[in-house]
């Protein structure tokens, strides 16, 4: 199904494309306009998108079991707009306008949040998963409220920026997914790593050292791990919604609470639900392109609504 | 006495406040041991301590002759099983899955699922009766059926040594017996050593080899249920007076408290 969305992802749009076209574009490229859009702008995206999904999917499940919160995410925690912030400031005090340098500014924004969460949260007594909740939601509302005044006071700046604010995978070189992609696989494998030790962080912290799980080196592992994936994530499509929130509860509808289950069902889940977000994100406004984020968001809160209706039913 | 761990000079405190307090106590291999004082005695931080949950601020305790300060955490939990007070899970976790959860002190990153851990499961499941719950989410269980399915996750974990936290709390009368059967039968058909924090004093009179009674972070008494069973010890350490007679059909001794000797809500009106 992913591999079905991903040809698709290549072959509709503004234009559609044969197999034959996408073939040659990818084999024999001759310089056409077809083959410049199909290499240049489909070939990153249907790459990007599935790795930007399979990322904040495992990463909201991290992020779940950590905060013991079926309704936090990445977002949640404040990386996004830790994320957001330092693109603002980046833009703002020292004019970086290019895509590249905005996305590692991104990524640096979400590193830097998810430290300064994790430490405070642990300043304050012991790494609670409650604490870690208050205090991301503390920056995401503080780092939102920043970017809000720096935008509301310079429009030039919401001009340039808002294509960015609202997460897109339109116009992005193959070469952000190519530097992302390490992150994501660290990030991946702490995760699996961590899978059996995930687990018993679901029950509370008696009950989990008890089994003799070394709590502090878990939560610090499972965060590194997140700031891996949703930094990653954030550099190259800017703040994807909801797909951190929404997908862990498919995944775990689908295979359960174990995780080592649950981390491929969210990576696949994510994946193909990105990338399907991705081109419906073309079609909604036609001719023009609707942020994938908004496309996520909109998506995802219909889909948490019906879920939770099922969990009530 | 065959020593299964020994307390010695145990002292543990959280900030100013001391809750332990300078504490012997050696726990036989193979009985119940049940902890019994009033709310505050530090009868569950001592038996915390014994599963090193909380650092002691002095003195030591040992597993049969090893510091359990000295073990790795795996290793300890392949040796003592806790069931804490009021544990808690996600509402839609499978039975099953819980009790999985038990085998991970035997599970490394090279071999995670084996047979061992199967056949563990399975006998856990089946010897708290739960085996037919298996596939049923912990939120659609009773007190009664979630407290048997939690005690299967501690046996799943195969340790000689189990300490329960005030295991009966939340239940009535009758799954109150039927865990502690449970929990008595685990140690006389499989030799389980197994130290509990009850409550009740007359629940652990019935079911303890051995009593132990604490008052303000001190250890008391301790002894068999019938040299502690004492009217005057009872007054002094719960503040109550009582009498003491024979249970009829257990012929363990059985407190009826009579009145508070140091009343803490006030005194009520005389009739």
């Amino acid at each position: 199904m992913l591999l079905i969305l991903m040809y698709l992802s290549l072959a509709i749009g503004y234009r559609l494309y044969s197999p034959g076209e996408i073939w040659r574009a990818v084999t024999a490229f001759d310089g056409s306009e077809a083959h410049v859009v199909i290499r240049d702008l489909r070939l990153p995206r249907a790459l990007m998108a599935p790795l930007v999904g399979a990322a904040l999917g495992i990463s909201g499940v991290l992020v779940q079991t950590l905060s013991r919160n079926r309704i936090a995410s990445p977002d949640t925690l404040g990386l996004n707009a830790g994320a957001a912030f330092a693109v603002v400031m980046a833009s703002g005090l020292f004019g970086v306008a290019s895509l590249p340098g905005l996305s590692m500014a991104a990524a640096a924004g979400a590193l830097a949040t998810s430290l300064l969460v994790f430490g405070l949260a642990a300043a304050a007594g012991g790494i609670s998963p409650l604490r870690i909740v208050l205090v991301g939601v503390t920056f995401a509302g503080l780092f939102d409220s920043f970017v809000n005044v720096v935008l509301t006071v310079n429009e030039t700046m919401l001009d340039q920026l808002l294509f960015w604010l609202a997460g897109s995978f339109a116009d992005r070189k193959l070469s952000l997914g190519l530097n992302g992609l390490p992150f994501v696989l660290i990030g991946g494998g702490i995760a699996f790593y961590l899978t059996r030790s995930l687990d018993i962080l679901q029950t509370d912290d008696s009950t989990a050292r008890g089994l003799g799980v070394p709590l502090g080196a878990v939560r610090g592992l499972s965060f590194v791990a997140v700031a891996l994936l949703s930094g990653a994530s954030v550099a190259m499509a800017g703040p994807v919604l909801f797909v951190g929130l929404v997908v862990p509860h498919a995944a775990r509808a689908l295979v359960g609470l174990e995780h080592r289950l649950q981390i491929v069902a969210a990576a696949l889940v994510g994946a193909v639900y990105t990338t399907l977000a991705d081109i419906v994100a073309r079609f909604v406004i036609f001719p023009r392109e609707a942020p994938v984020g908004a496309v996520t968001a909109i998506v995802g809160g219909c889909l948490l609504l019906v879920l939770l209706r099922r969990r009530a039913a | 006495m065959d020593k299964a761990i020994s307390v010695q000079a145990l002292t543990i405190a959280y900030g100013a406040a001391t809750a332990v307090s300078a504490v012997d106590l050696d726990i036989a291999r193979g009985k119940v041991t049940v902890l019994a004082g009033p709310n505050g005695c530090g009868k569950s931080t001592l038996l915390r301590a014994i599963r090193r949950l909380h650092q002691p601020k002095s003195g030591e305790i040992r597993l049969g002759d090893l510091p359990i300060s000295g073990l790795k955490e795996k290793e300890l939990a392949r040796h003592i099983g806790l069931l804490a007070q009021s544990p808690s899970a996600p509402d839609d976790m499978s039975v099953e899955e819980l009790v999985r959860l038990g085998r991970y002190p035997h599970q490394t990153m090279l071999q995670p699922w084996s047979a061992a851990d199967s056949d563990a499961i399975q006998a856990a499941m089946f010897g708290t009766g739960v085996s037919h719950l298996a596939e049923r989410r912990l939120g659609s269980l009773s007190g009664g059926q979630l407290q048997r399915v939690w005690i299967a996750m501690v046996l799943a974990q195969e340790t000689d040594i189990i300490c329960l936290d005030e295991p009966v709390n939340h239940l009535d009368m009758a799954h109150q017996i039927d865990c502690l059967d449970l929990v008595s039968r685990l140690n006389r058909e499989h030799g389980r050593t197994v130290v509990l924090v009850l409550h009740d004093l007359n629940l652990a009179a019935r079911y303890a080899d051995r009593l132990v009674f604490m008052k303000e972070g001190g250890l008391v008494a301790d002894g068999a249920p019938a040299e502690l069973m004492q009217e005057a010890l009872i007054e002094n350490v719960f503040g109550i007076s009582c009498r003491v007679i024979e249970d009829p059909v257990h012929q363990r001794p059985l407190c009826i408290p009579i009145r508070n000797s140091s009343p803490r809500f006030g005194t009520a009106p005389q009739v």
